[in-house]
Protein backbone atom coordinates (compact mmCIF):
# COMPACT_ATOMS: atom_id res chain seq x y z
CA UNK A 1 0.00 0.00 0.00
CA UNK A 2 1.73 3.34 -1.16
CA UNK A 3 1.73 6.40 1.33
CA UNK A 4 -0.72 8.67 -0.41
CA UNK A 5 -3.30 5.21 -0.77
CA UNK A 6 -2.49 4.23 3.11
CA UNK A 7 -3.40 8.37 3.51
CA UNK A 8 -6.77 8.16 1.75
CA UNK A 9 -7.38 4.77 3.55
CA UNK A 10 -6.48 6.50 6.97
CA UNK A 11 -8.61 9.08 6.47
CA UNK A 12 -12.10 7.01 4.77
CA UNK A 13 -13.19 6.01 8.07
CA UNK A 14 -14.05 2.58 6.63
CA UNK A 15 -13.08 -0.56 8.25
CA UNK A 16 -10.35 -2.41 6.36
CA UNK A 17 -8.11 -4.93 6.67
CA UNK A 18 -5.23 -3.87 4.65
CA UNK A 19 -1.96 -5.03 5.86
CA UNK A 20 -0.25 -2.28 8.06
CA UNK A 21 3.81 -1.32 7.46
CA UNK A 22 6.19 -2.27 10.69
CA UNK A 23 7.15 1.80 11.26
CA UNK A 24 7.69 2.48 15.01
CA UNK A 25 5.45 4.94 16.62
CA UNK A 26 5.46 3.34 19.79
CA UNK A 27 8.88 4.18 20.78
CA UNK A 28 10.37 7.52 21.91
CA UNK A 29 7.70 9.22 23.78
CA UNK A 30 8.19 13.04 24.64
CA UNK A 31 8.46 13.74 28.78
CA UNK A 32 5.33 14.37 30.59
CA UNK A 33 4.01 17.97 30.27
CA UNK A 34 2.44 20.04 32.21
CA UNK A 35 -0.31 20.74 29.70
CA UNK A 36 -0.69 16.77 29.74
CA UNK A 37 -1.29 17.40 33.38
CA UNK A 38 -3.77 19.91 32.84
CA UNK A 39 -5.38 17.83 29.90
CA UNK A 40 -6.04 15.12 31.73
CA UNK A 41 -6.69 16.83 35.27
CA UNK A 42 -9.66 19.40 33.46
CA UNK A 43 -11.09 16.00 31.81
CA UNK A 44 -11.90 14.39 35.20
CA UNK A 45 -13.16 17.56 36.68
CA UNK A 46 -15.49 17.95 33.97
CA UNK A 47 -16.48 14.54 34.43
CA UNK A 48 -16.99 14.96 38.50
CA UNK A 49 -19.10 18.05 37.78
CA UNK A 50 -21.20 16.22 34.69
CA UNK A 51 -21.80 13.30 36.79
CA UNK A 52 -22.84 15.37 40.16
CA UNK A 53 -25.14 17.52 37.43
CA UNK A 54 -26.23 14.33 36.18
CA UNK A 55 -27.71 12.71 39.08
CA UNK A 56 -29.15 15.47 40.28
CA UNK A 57 -31.00 16.09 36.63
CA UNK A 58 -31.90 12.88 35.50
CA UNK A 59 -34.51 11.47 36.81
CA UNK A 60 -33.65 7.67 36.25
CA UNK A 61 -29.93 8.09 38.27
CA UNK A 62 -29.55 6.36 41.71
CA UNK A 63 -30.64 9.31 43.45
CA UNK A 64 -34.53 9.62 42.55
CA UNK B 1 -8.74 18.44 0.25
CA UNK B 2 -8.23 21.20 2.76
CA UNK B 3 -10.30 22.21 5.15
CA UNK B 4 -10.63 25.14 3.33
CA UNK B 5 -11.98 23.72 0.44
CA UNK B 6 -14.56 21.52 1.94
CA UNK B 7 -18.11 22.67 2.02
CA UNK B 8 -20.73 21.85 4.59
CA UNK B 9 -22.24 19.27 1.74
CA UNK B 10 -18.59 17.93 0.80
CA UNK B 11 -18.94 13.89 1.10
CA UNK B 12 -23.33 13.73 0.91
CA UNK B 13 -22.15 11.37 -2.63
CA UNK B 14 -19.06 9.54 -1.48
CA UNK B 15 -19.26 8.99 2.15
CA UNK B 16 -20.37 5.67 3.84
CA UNK B 17 -22.24 7.62 6.38
CA UNK B 18 -23.75 10.10 3.81
CA UNK B 19 -25.03 6.51 1.96
CA UNK B 20 -25.73 5.21 5.24
CA UNK B 21 -28.62 8.18 5.34
CA UNK B 22 -29.65 7.66 1.96
CA UNK B 23 -30.63 3.96 2.17
CA UNK B 24 -31.95 4.23 5.59
CA UNK B 25 -34.27 7.19 5.32
CA UNK B 26 -34.87 5.87 1.75
CA UNK B 27 -36.41 3.00 2.76
CA UNK B 28 -37.92 4.72 5.77
CA UNK B 29 -39.47 7.24 3.35
CA UNK B 30 -41.05 4.02 1.76
CA UNK B 31 -42.16 2.65 4.46
CA UNK B 32 -44.17 5.69 5.62
CA UNK B 33 -46.24 4.75 2.32
CA UNK B 34 -48.40 2.02 3.97
CA UNK B 35 -50.12 5.32 6.15
CA UNK B 36 -51.76 5.67 2.70
CA UNK B 37 -52.92 2.33 1.81
CA UNK B 38 -49.51 1.33 -0.34
CA UNK B 39 -47.09 -1.06 0.90
CA UNK B 40 -44.24 -1.17 -1.11
CA UNK B 41 -41.89 -3.16 1.03
CA UNK B 42 -44.01 -6.65 2.05
CA UNK B 43 -41.28 -8.55 0.18
CA UNK B 44 -38.24 -8.51 2.66
CA UNK B 45 -37.99 -11.98 3.54
CA UNK B 46 -37.63 -13.00 7.34
CA UNK B 47 -36.95 -16.11 8.71
CA UNK B 48 -38.37 -18.34 11.42
CA UNK B 49 -37.46 -20.90 13.56
CA UNK B 50 -37.58 -24.33 12.04
CA UNK B 51 -37.37 -28.03 12.05
CA UNK B 52 -37.21 -30.79 9.39
CA UNK B 53 -40.47 -32.17 10.21
CA UNK B 54 -42.65 -31.60 13.13
CA UNK B 55 -42.85 -34.34 16.33
CA UNK B 56 -46.08 -35.94 16.70
CA UNK B 57 -48.90 -33.42 18.00
CA UNK B 58 -46.86 -30.07 17.60
CA UNK B 59 -48.50 -27.36 15.50
CA UNK B 60 -46.48 -25.34 13.28
CA UNK B 61 -46.43 -22.47 15.49
CA UNK B 62 -43.74 -20.82 16.73
CA UNK B 63 -41.80 -23.55 15.12
CA UNK B 64 -42.62 -24.56 11.34
CA UNK B 65 -41.22 -26.88 9.23
CA UNK B 66 -38.33 -26.42 6.68
CA UNK B 67 -40.43 -25.42 3.90
CA UNK B 68 -41.81 -22.45 5.66
CA UNK B 69 -38.42 -21.77 7.47
CA UNK B 70 -38.68 -17.77 5.47
CA UNK B 71 -41.71 -15.58 4.56
CA UNK B 72 -41.71 -12.19 2.97
CA UNK B 73 -43.29 -10.19 5.76
CA UNK B 74 -45.88 -8.56 3.39
CA UNK B 75 -47.50 -12.08 3.11
CA UNK B 76 -48.36 -11.58 7.25
CA UNK B 77 -48.84 -7.62 7.60
CA UNK B 78 -49.69 -6.29 4.70
CA UNK B 79 -52.92 -4.75 5.06
CA UNK B 80 -53.18 -3.93 0.74
CA UNK B 81 -51.20 -6.94 -0.85
CA UNK B 82 -51.31 -9.46 1.10
CA UNK B 83 -51.94 -11.92 -1.90
CA UNK B 84 -49.13 -10.55 -3.71
CA UNK B 85 -46.16 -10.94 -1.03
CA UNK B 86 -48.18 -14.40 -0.43
CA UNK B 87 -47.66 -15.57 -3.80
CA UNK B 88 -43.87 -14.83 -3.81
CA UNK B 89 -43.27 -17.18 -1.62
CA UNK B 90 -40.07 -17.71 0.47
CA UNK B 91 -37.60 -18.21 -2.49
CA UNK B 92 -39.05 -15.41 -4.97
CA UNK B 93 -38.79 -13.40 -1.60
CA UNK B 94 -35.55 -13.96 -1.16
CA UNK B 95 -34.64 -13.42 -5.15
CA UNK B 96 -37.17 -10.16 -4.33
CA UNK B 97 -34.96 -9.04 -1.16
CA UNK B 98 -31.31 -9.44 -3.36
CA UNK B 99 -33.01 -7.81 -6.43
CA UNK B 100 -33.41 -4.54 -4.42
CA UNK B 101 -30.92 -4.44 -2.33
CA UNK B 102 -28.38 -5.12 -4.81
CA UNK B 103 -29.23 -1.97 -6.84
CA UNK B 104 -29.84 0.11 -4.11
CA UNK B 105 -26.29 -0.21 -2.83
CA UNK B 106 -24.89 -0.51 -5.79
CA UNK B 107 -26.20 3.11 -6.39
CA UNK B 108 -23.91 4.17 -3.33
CA UNK B 109 -21.14 1.96 -4.24
CA UNK B 110 -20.96 3.78 -7.88
CA UNK B 111 -20.77 6.80 -6.23
CA UNK B 112 -18.76 6.12 -3.14
CA UNK B 113 -16.19 5.04 -6.47
CA UNK B 114 -15.91 1.37 -5.99
CA UNK B 115 -15.03 -1.35 -7.69
CA UNK B 116 -18.61 -1.79 -9.02
CA UNK B 117 -18.30 -5.35 -10.74
CA UNK B 118 -16.16 -6.47 -7.62
CA UNK B 119 -18.95 -4.98 -5.32
CA UNK B 120 -21.66 -6.83 -7.00
CA UNK B 121 -19.82 -10.41 -6.89
CA UNK B 122 -18.73 -9.74 -3.31
CA UNK B 123 -22.18 -8.44 -2.44
CA UNK B 124 -23.98 -11.56 -4.10
CA UNK B 125 -21.95 -13.76 -2.05
CA UNK B 126 -22.32 -12.00 0.87
CA UNK B 127 -25.80 -11.64 0.65
CA UNK B 128 -26.54 -15.53 -0.24
CA UNK B 129 -24.43 -16.95 2.66
CA UNK B 130 -25.89 -14.55 4.68
CA UNK B 131 -28.96 -15.73 4.00
CA UNK B 132 -27.55 -19.32 4.46
CA UNK B 133 -26.26 -18.51 7.92
CA UNK B 134 -29.62 -16.72 9.06
CA UNK B 135 -31.41 -20.21 7.97
CA UNK B 136 -29.21 -22.35 9.89
CA UNK B 137 -29.11 -20.03 12.99
CA UNK B 138 -32.67 -20.31 12.50
CA UNK B 139 -32.75 -24.50 13.06
CA UNK B 140 -34.66 -25.02 16.09
CA UNK B 141 -32.06 -26.56 18.10
CA UNK B 142 -29.89 -23.43 17.83
CA UNK B 143 -32.67 -20.79 18.52
CA UNK B 144 -35.81 -22.01 20.08
CA UNK B 145 -36.23 -21.19 23.84
CA UNK B 146 -38.53 -23.70 26.24
CA UNK B 147 -41.55 -21.28 25.68
CA UNK B 148 -41.47 -21.71 21.65
CA UNK B 149 -41.38 -25.42 22.31
CA UNK B 150 -44.11 -24.76 24.80
CA UNK B 151 -46.22 -22.96 22.35
CA UNK B 152 -45.77 -25.15 19.25
CA UNK B 153 -46.67 -28.44 21.67
CA UNK B 154 -42.99 -29.96 21.06
CA UNK B 155 -42.10 -32.57 23.35
CA UNK B 156 -39.49 -31.58 25.83
CA UNK B 157 -36.01 -31.57 24.10
CA UNK B 158 -32.76 -30.19 24.52
CA UNK B 159 -31.99 -26.68 22.07
CA UNK B 160 -29.42 -23.82 22.88
CA UNK B 161 -32.70 -21.17 23.43
CA UNK B 162 -30.08 -18.84 21.37
CA UNK B 163 -33.13 -17.72 19.80
CA UNK B 164 -32.35 -14.86 16.94
CA UNK B 165 -28.88 -14.03 18.78
CA UNK B 166 -27.41 -17.64 16.79
CA UNK B 167 -27.47 -16.55 13.41
CA UNK B 168 -26.00 -13.27 14.40
CA UNK B 169 -23.10 -15.54 16.09
CA UNK B 170 -22.92 -17.87 13.04
CA UNK B 171 -23.06 -15.20 10.74
CA UNK B 172 -19.93 -14.19 12.60
CA UNK B 173 -17.92 -17.61 13.32
CA UNK B 174 -18.47 -17.64 9.11
CA UNK B 175 -17.14 -14.27 8.74
CA UNK B 176 -14.36 -15.12 10.74
CA UNK B 177 -13.42 -18.17 9.23
CA UNK B 178 -13.19 -16.61 5.71
CA UNK B 179 -11.61 -13.48 7.28
CA UNK B 180 -8.84 -16.38 8.69
CA UNK B 181 -8.47 -18.92 6.69
CA UNK B 182 -9.39 -18.04 3.08
CA UNK B 183 -7.71 -15.03 3.31
CA UNK B 184 -7.29 -14.05 -0.37
CA UNK B 185 -11.21 -15.10 -0.40
CA UNK B 186 -11.80 -12.77 2.05
CA UNK B 187 -9.38 -10.08 0.14
CA UNK B 188 -11.83 -10.54 -2.70
CA UNK B 189 -14.69 -10.16 -0.31
CA UNK B 190 -13.50 -6.56 1.12
CA UNK B 191 -15.09 -4.51 -1.64
CA UNK B 192 -18.18 -5.77 -0.69
CA UNK B 193 -17.84 -6.43 3.12
CA UNK B 194 -18.92 -3.00 4.96
CA UNK B 195 -19.50 -3.92 8.44
CA UNK B 196 -19.86 0.39 8.91
CA UNK B 197 -22.15 1.27 6.36
CA UNK B 198 -24.43 -1.81 6.89
CA UNK B 199 -24.17 -1.07 11.08
CA UNK B 200 -25.11 2.69 9.99
CA UNK B 201 -27.44 1.65 7.59
CA UNK B 202 -29.41 -0.28 9.89
CA UNK B 203 -28.81 2.22 12.87
CA UNK B 204 -31.44 4.58 10.58
CA UNK B 205 -33.73 1.25 10.13
CA UNK B 206 -33.38 1.42 14.20
CA UNK B 207 -34.34 4.29 14.46
CA UNK B 208 -37.90 3.38 12.94
CA UNK B 209 -37.89 0.83 15.82
CA UNK B 210 -37.39 3.22 18.54
CA UNK B 211 -40.05 5.15 17.21
CA UNK B 212 -42.25 2.37 16.38
CA UNK B 213 -42.34 1.01 19.75
CA UNK B 214 -44.72 2.79 21.45
CA UNK B 215 -47.19 2.17 18.19
CA UNK B 216 -46.42 -1.76 18.97
CA UNK B 217 -47.18 -1.40 22.31
CA UNK B 218 -50.31 0.55 21.64
CA UNK B 219 -51.80 -2.31 20.40
CA UNK B 220 -51.69 -4.08 23.16
CA UNK B 221 -52.64 -1.37 25.50
CA UNK B 222 -52.81 2.94 25.38
CA UNK B 223 -51.15 2.48 28.65
CA UNK B 224 -48.16 0.61 27.55
CA UNK B 225 -48.08 2.92 24.44
CA UNK B 226 -47.24 5.15 26.53
CA UNK B 227 -44.65 3.58 28.99
CA UNK B 228 -42.84 2.68 26.08
CA UNK B 229 -42.51 6.05 24.71
CA UNK B 230 -41.59 7.35 27.93
CA UNK B 231 -38.84 5.09 28.67
CA UNK B 232 -37.50 5.49 24.93
CA UNK B 233 -37.18 8.85 26.24
CA UNK B 234 -35.64 8.39 29.17
CA UNK B 235 -33.36 6.29 27.59
CA UNK B 236 -32.06 8.93 25.50
CA UNK B 237 -31.49 11.42 28.67
CA UNK B 238 -29.65 9.06 30.67
CA UNK B 239 -27.60 7.73 28.31
CA UNK B 240 -26.68 11.24 27.07
CA UNK B 241 -25.32 11.89 30.89
CA UNK B 242 -23.55 8.33 31.01
CA UNK B 243 -21.68 9.20 28.18
CA UNK B 244 -20.82 12.39 28.76
CA UNK B 245 -19.04 11.32 32.53
CA UNK B 246 -18.29 8.35 30.83
CA UNK B 247 -16.06 9.56 28.05
CA UNK B 248 -14.33 12.46 30.25
CA UNK B 249 -12.96 9.65 32.26
CA UNK B 250 -12.24 7.18 29.64
CA UNK B 251 -10.13 9.66 27.82
CA UNK B 252 -7.70 10.92 30.58
CA UNK B 253 -7.62 6.78 31.87
CA UNK B 254 -6.31 5.34 28.50
CA UNK B 255 -4.38 8.65 28.30
CA UNK B 256 -2.55 8.48 31.01
CA UNK B 257 -2.37 4.22 30.98
CA UNK B 258 -0.65 4.85 27.52
CA UNK B 259 1.91 7.65 28.59
CA UNK B 260 2.88 6.70 32.15
CA UNK B 261 2.52 3.12 31.78
CA UNK B 262 3.25 1.82 28.73
CA UNK B 263 5.38 5.12 27.78
CA UNK B 264 3.84 5.72 24.61
CA UNK B 265 4.25 9.15 22.55
CA UNK B 266 2.21 12.10 22.86
CA UNK B 267 -0.02 11.13 19.39
CA UNK B 268 0.12 7.60 19.62
CA UNK B 269 -1.70 7.81 23.08
CA UNK B 270 -3.86 10.54 22.09
CA UNK B 271 -5.18 8.37 19.17
CA UNK B 272 -5.35 5.16 21.29
CA UNK B 273 -6.98 6.84 24.01
CA UNK B 274 -9.73 8.14 21.17
CA UNK B 275 -10.57 4.41 19.93
CA UNK B 276 -10.30 3.02 22.82
CA UNK B 277 -12.64 5.25 24.48
CA UNK B 278 -15.23 6.53 22.01
CA UNK B 279 -16.36 5.17 18.46
CA UNK B 280 -13.33 3.23 17.68
CA UNK B 281 -12.40 3.49 14.25
CA UNK B 282 -13.93 6.99 13.74
CA UNK B 283 -12.76 8.22 16.49
CA UNK B 284 -9.34 7.29 16.10
CA UNK B 285 -9.10 8.75 12.83
CA UNK B 286 -10.51 11.96 13.63
CA UNK B 287 -8.10 12.49 16.67
CA UNK B 288 -5.31 11.13 14.09
CA UNK B 289 -6.06 13.94 11.93
CA UNK B 290 -6.22 16.21 15.08
CA UNK B 291 -3.33 15.55 16.35
CA UNK B 292 -1.20 14.67 13.48
CA UNK B 293 -0.47 11.83 14.19
CA UNK B 294 1.07 10.06 11.36
CA UNK B 295 -1.40 7.81 9.42
CA UNK B 296 0.02 4.46 10.38
CA UNK B 297 -1.00 5.13 14.16
CA UNK B 298 -4.81 5.41 12.84
CA UNK B 299 -4.61 2.39 10.89
CA UNK B 300 -3.15 0.08 13.65
CA UNK B 301 -5.40 1.41 16.36
CA UNK B 302 -8.26 0.58 13.97
CA UNK B 303 -7.04 -2.52 12.94
CA UNK B 304 -7.13 -3.24 16.81
CA UNK B 305 -10.48 -1.55 17.61
CA UNK B 306 -12.10 -4.19 15.28
CA UNK B 307 -10.51 -6.97 16.53
CA UNK B 308 -11.41 -6.18 20.14
CA UNK B 309 -14.45 -5.50 19.89
CA UNK B 310 -15.20 -8.66 18.00
CA UNK B 311 -14.14 -10.47 21.51
CA UNK B 312 -16.06 -8.09 23.38
CA UNK B 313 -18.94 -9.09 21.17
CA UNK B 314 -18.40 -13.15 21.94
CA UNK B 315 -17.91 -12.38 25.86
CA UNK B 316 -19.94 -9.71 27.02
CA UNK B 317 -23.71 -10.28 25.96
CA UNK B 318 -23.12 -13.70 27.67
CA UNK B 319 -21.75 -11.94 30.77
CA UNK B 320 -24.12 -9.52 31.25
CA UNK B 321 -26.77 -11.73 30.74
CA UNK B 322 -25.61 -14.37 32.62
CA UNK B 323 -23.45 -13.29 35.41
CA UNK B 324 -24.13 -9.55 36.34
CA UNK B 325 -26.17 -7.41 36.11
CA UNK B 326 -28.48 -10.06 34.45
CA UNK B 327 -32.64 -9.84 33.63
CA UNK B 328 -32.93 -7.59 37.18
CA UNK B 329 -31.13 -4.68 35.44
CA UNK B 330 -31.07 -4.96 31.46
CA UNK B 331 -30.77 -1.36 30.47
CA UNK B 332 -27.87 -1.77 32.97
CA UNK B 333 -26.68 -3.92 31.00
CA UNK B 334 -27.42 -2.59 27.60
CA UNK B 335 -25.83 1.10 28.55
CA UNK B 336 -22.65 -0.31 29.50
CA UNK B 337 -22.05 -2.27 26.22
CA UNK B 338 -22.84 1.00 24.38
CA UNK B 339 -20.11 2.42 26.36
CA UNK B 340 -18.15 -0.30 26.33
CA UNK B 341 -18.06 -1.69 22.50
CA UNK B 342 -15.83 0.35 20.08
CA UNK B 343 -17.32 -0.11 16.92
CA UNK B 344 -20.84 1.14 15.77
CA UNK B 345 -20.63 -2.71 14.20
CA UNK B 346 -19.82 -4.60 16.80
CA UNK B 347 -21.71 -2.60 19.42
CA UNK B 348 -25.31 -2.43 17.96
CA UNK B 349 -24.77 -6.09 17.42
CA UNK B 350 -23.84 -6.86 20.62
CA UNK B 351 -26.92 -4.61 21.93
CA UNK B 352 -28.89 -6.95 19.70
CA UNK B 353 -27.29 -10.60 20.81
CA UNK B 354 -27.93 -9.14 24.77
CA UNK B 355 -31.68 -8.09 23.62
CA UNK B 356 -32.18 -11.64 22.22
CA UNK B 357 -30.51 -13.35 25.59
CA UNK B 358 -31.76 -11.58 27.87
CA UNK B 359 -35.16 -11.57 26.44
CA UNK B 360 -34.78 -15.63 25.99
CA UNK B 361 -33.89 -15.78 29.63
CA UNK B 362 -36.60 -13.77 31.35
CA UNK B 363 -38.95 -15.60 29.09
CA UNK B 364 -37.63 -18.82 30.24
CA UNK B 365 -37.31 -17.51 33.96
CA UNK B 366 -40.99 -16.67 34.02
CA UNK B 367 -42.42 -19.51 32.25
CA UNK B 368 -43.73 -16.90 29.55
CA UNK B 369 -45.02 -15.02 31.74
CA UNK B 370 -43.08 -11.59 30.80
CA UNK B 371 -42.51 -10.73 27.70
CA UNK B 372 -39.88 -8.24 26.74
CA UNK B 373 -40.35 -6.26 23.40
CA UNK B 374 -37.85 -6.78 20.84
CA UNK B 375 -35.37 -3.71 20.74
CA UNK B 376 -35.81 -2.13 23.83
CA UNK B 377 -31.93 -3.40 25.48
CA UNK B 378 -30.87 -2.98 21.72
CA UNK B 379 -31.94 0.43 21.57
CA UNK B 380 -30.60 0.95 25.14
CA UNK B 381 -26.87 -0.43 23.81
CA UNK B 382 -27.18 2.03 20.99
CA UNK B 383 -28.32 4.83 22.72
CA UNK B 384 -25.09 5.66 24.35
CA UNK B 385 -22.95 4.65 21.04
CA UNK B 386 -24.79 7.43 19.06
CA UNK B 387 -23.91 9.95 21.71
CA UNK B 388 -20.18 8.68 21.36
CA UNK B 389 -20.64 8.99 18.49
CA UNK B 390 -21.70 12.89 18.38
CA UNK B 391 -19.01 13.55 20.99
CA UNK B 392 -16.46 12.63 18.25
CA UNK B 393 -16.80 15.86 16.30
CA UNK B 394 -16.45 17.99 19.45
CA UNK B 395 -13.71 16.23 20.75
CA UNK B 396 -11.75 16.30 17.63
CA UNK B 397 -12.28 19.76 17.60
CA UNK B 398 -10.85 20.32 21.31
CA UNK B 399 -7.82 18.46 20.86
CA UNK B 400 -6.68 19.87 17.31
CA UNK B 401 -6.51 22.93 18.95
CA UNK B 402 -4.85 21.83 22.29
CA UNK B 403 -2.36 20.23 19.96
CA UNK B 404 -2.65 23.19 18.02
CA UNK B 405 -2.00 25.87 20.19
CA UNK B 406 -0.58 24.57 23.36
CA UNK B 407 1.46 21.15 22.57
CA UNK B 408 3.20 21.55 19.08
CA UNK B 409 1.93 25.47 19.20
CA UNK B 410 2.07 25.48 15.43
CA UNK B 411 1.87 29.50 14.54
CA UNK B 412 -0.46 31.34 12.13
CA UNK B 413 -2.55 27.78 12.08
CA UNK B 414 -6.38 27.95 12.78
CA UNK B 415 -8.74 25.49 13.32
CA UNK B 416 -12.21 25.78 11.67
CA UNK B 417 -15.47 25.07 13.97
CA UNK B 418 -16.77 24.11 10.38
CA UNK B 419 -14.82 20.77 11.89
CA UNK B 420 -17.23 20.13 14.12
CA UNK B 421 -19.83 19.10 11.03
CA UNK B 422 -17.15 17.33 9.35
CA UNK B 423 -16.51 14.99 11.84
CA UNK B 424 -19.81 14.71 12.83
CA UNK B 425 -21.48 10.79 12.41
CA UNK B 426 -24.36 11.73 9.66
CA UNK B 427 -25.89 8.38 9.98
CA UNK B 428 -27.07 9.92 13.74
CA UNK B 429 -29.53 12.32 11.44
CA UNK B 430 -31.22 9.45 9.92
CA UNK B 431 -31.55 7.58 13.21
CA UNK B 432 -33.11 10.92 14.94
CA UNK B 433 -35.05 11.73 11.65
CA UNK B 434 -36.70 7.92 11.28
CA UNK B 435 -37.28 8.15 15.43
CA UNK B 436 -39.15 11.23 15.56
CA UNK B 437 -41.21 11.50 12.71
CA UNK B 438 -42.85 7.76 14.12
CA UNK B 439 -43.15 9.20 17.19
CA UNK B 440 -44.93 12.19 15.75
CA UNK B 441 -47.55 10.11 13.90
CA UNK B 442 -48.01 8.73 17.67
CA UNK B 443 -48.80 11.00 19.39
CA UNK B 444 -49.93 13.31 16.21
CA UNK B 445 -52.38 11.24 13.62
CA UNK B 446 -52.26 7.96 16.36
CA UNK B 447 -53.50 9.93 18.79
CA UNK B 448 -51.23 8.34 21.05
CA UNK B 449 -52.51 5.19 21.01
CA UNK B 450 -56.18 6.40 21.63
CA UNK B 451 -59.27 4.15 19.69
CA UNK B 452 -59.52 6.87 17.41
CA UNK B 453 -56.13 6.87 16.30
CA UNK B 454 -55.60 3.12 15.67
CA UNK B 455 -56.41 2.68 12.26
CA UNK B 456 -53.65 5.08 11.27
CA UNK B 457 -51.14 3.32 13.57
CA UNK B 458 -52.25 -0.20 12.08
CA UNK B 459 -51.52 1.48 9.02
CA UNK B 460 -47.87 2.88 9.83
CA UNK B 461 -47.09 -0.36 11.23
CA UNK B 462 -47.42 -2.53 8.26
CA UNK B 463 -44.73 -0.52 7.03
CA UNK B 464 -42.15 0.09 9.61
CA UNK B 465 -42.47 -3.76 10.57
CA UNK B 466 -40.88 -4.12 6.95
CA UNK B 467 -38.31 -1.64 7.99
CA UNK B 468 -37.44 -2.35 11.92
CA UNK B 469 -38.10 -5.80 11.56
CA UNK B 470 -36.88 -7.30 8.24
CA UNK B 471 -34.35 -4.49 6.66
CA UNK B 472 -32.83 -3.50 10.53
CA UNK B 473 -32.35 -7.59 11.03
CA UNK B 474 -30.62 -8.45 7.68
CA UNK B 475 -28.10 -5.82 7.95
CA UNK B 476 -27.58 -6.51 11.25
CA UNK B 477 -26.85 -10.03 9.82
CA UNK B 478 -24.79 -8.70 6.93
CA UNK B 479 -22.67 -6.59 9.56
CA UNK B 480 -21.83 -9.88 11.62
CA UNK B 481 -20.94 -11.62 8.45
CA UNK B 482 -18.70 -8.75 6.78
CA UNK B 483 -17.07 -8.13 10.69
CA UNK B 484 -15.73 -11.40 10.59
CA UNK B 485 -14.16 -11.53 6.85
CA UNK B 486 -12.55 -8.05 7.33
CA UNK B 487 -11.48 -9.63 10.53
CA UNK B 488 -8.07 -10.93 10.80
CA UNK B 489 -6.49 -12.43 14.13
CA UNK B 490 -3.26 -12.59 12.70
CA UNK B 491 -2.80 -9.37 13.05
CA UNK B 492 -2.39 -9.45 16.93
CA UNK B 493 0.81 -11.90 16.28
CA UNK B 494 2.43 -8.68 14.08
CA UNK B 495 5.36 -7.71 16.44
CA UNK B 496 4.82 -3.99 16.15
CA UNK B 497 0.90 -4.69 17.58
CA UNK B 498 2.70 -5.87 20.72
CA UNK B 499 2.72 -2.98 22.86
CA UNK B 500 -0.58 -1.99 22.03
CA UNK B 501 -2.21 -5.04 21.89
CA UNK B 502 -1.07 -4.76 25.71
CA UNK B 503 -2.54 -1.60 26.74
CA UNK B 504 -5.65 -2.44 24.71
CA UNK B 505 -6.33 -4.92 27.11
CA UNK B 506 -5.50 -3.27 30.17
CA UNK B 507 -7.10 -0.32 29.31
CA UNK B 508 -10.48 -1.97 28.13
CA UNK B 509 -10.51 -4.84 30.73
CA UNK B 510 -9.02 -3.07 33.91
CA UNK B 511 -10.23 0.07 32.86
CA UNK B 512 -13.29 1.26 30.25
CA UNK B 513 -15.73 -1.94 30.67
CA UNK B 514 -15.75 -1.58 34.90
CA UNK B 515 -16.22 2.58 34.67
CA UNK B 516 -18.70 1.83 31.56
CA UNK B 517 -20.58 -0.82 34.04
CA UNK B 518 -20.84 1.29 37.16
CA UNK B 519 -21.96 4.38 34.98
CA UNK B 520 -24.09 2.54 33.26
CA UNK B 521 -25.67 1.49 36.90
CA UNK B 522 -25.55 5.02 38.45
CA UNK B 523 -27.74 6.59 35.57
CA UNK B 524 -30.05 3.23 34.28
CA UNK B 525 -30.58 1.61 37.56
CA UNK B 526 -33.77 0.31 38.44
CA UNK B 527 -35.04 1.24 34.77
CA UNK B 528 -37.70 -2.02 33.88
CA UNK B 529 -38.73 -3.05 30.73
CA UNK B 530 -42.68 -3.00 30.68
CA UNK B 531 -43.84 -6.56 29.38
CA UNK B 532 -46.06 -7.45 26.65
CA UNK B 533 -46.58 -11.05 28.22
CA UNK B 534 -49.71 -11.70 30.51
CA UNK B 535 -47.57 -10.64 33.58
CA UNK B 536 -47.72 -7.00 32.46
Amino acid sequence: MGAEEKRKECHSGSLTGDALEAEDVLANAEEWSPVETKLVVWSFAIAVIALIVGLIVVPTSVLH
Amino acid sequence: MTNQERKWYTGMLTQEDWWAVWLGLGFFLLGLLSIGGIDVLGWITYPKKWVFSLPEGAVAKKIVTVNHAFYPLGAKYSQTAKDFYKGLGPIGGILMTYLVFTVATSIGAYFMRWDLKKYITGWTIIFFLTYLTWFVGHHAFFSASVVDLKKSHFPEMFTLSLGGGASFILALIVGLVIGNFFKPFAQYLSTAAKPEWFIKTAIVFLGVKVGYLPIKAAATSQKLGHAVAGLTFDLFVAGAAATIVAYMIFWPGVYLISRKIFKLPRATAAVLGSGISICGVSAAVATGGAVRAKPVVSIMVSALVVVWAVIELVILPGFFTHVWPGTGDPLVAGSAMGMSVKTDGADAAAGELLDEFMRAKISAETDGKVVWPEGIITTSAVMTKVWIDMFIGLWAFVLAMIWVYKIDKRPGERVPFSEVWHRFPKFVIGYFVAWFVYLAIFFGPGHAGAADGMAVLKAAKVGAINVEKGMRKLFFMLTFMSLGIITDFAKLKEAQFGKMVWVYFVALFCFIIPVAVLIAYLFHHGMMIPTLGAAG
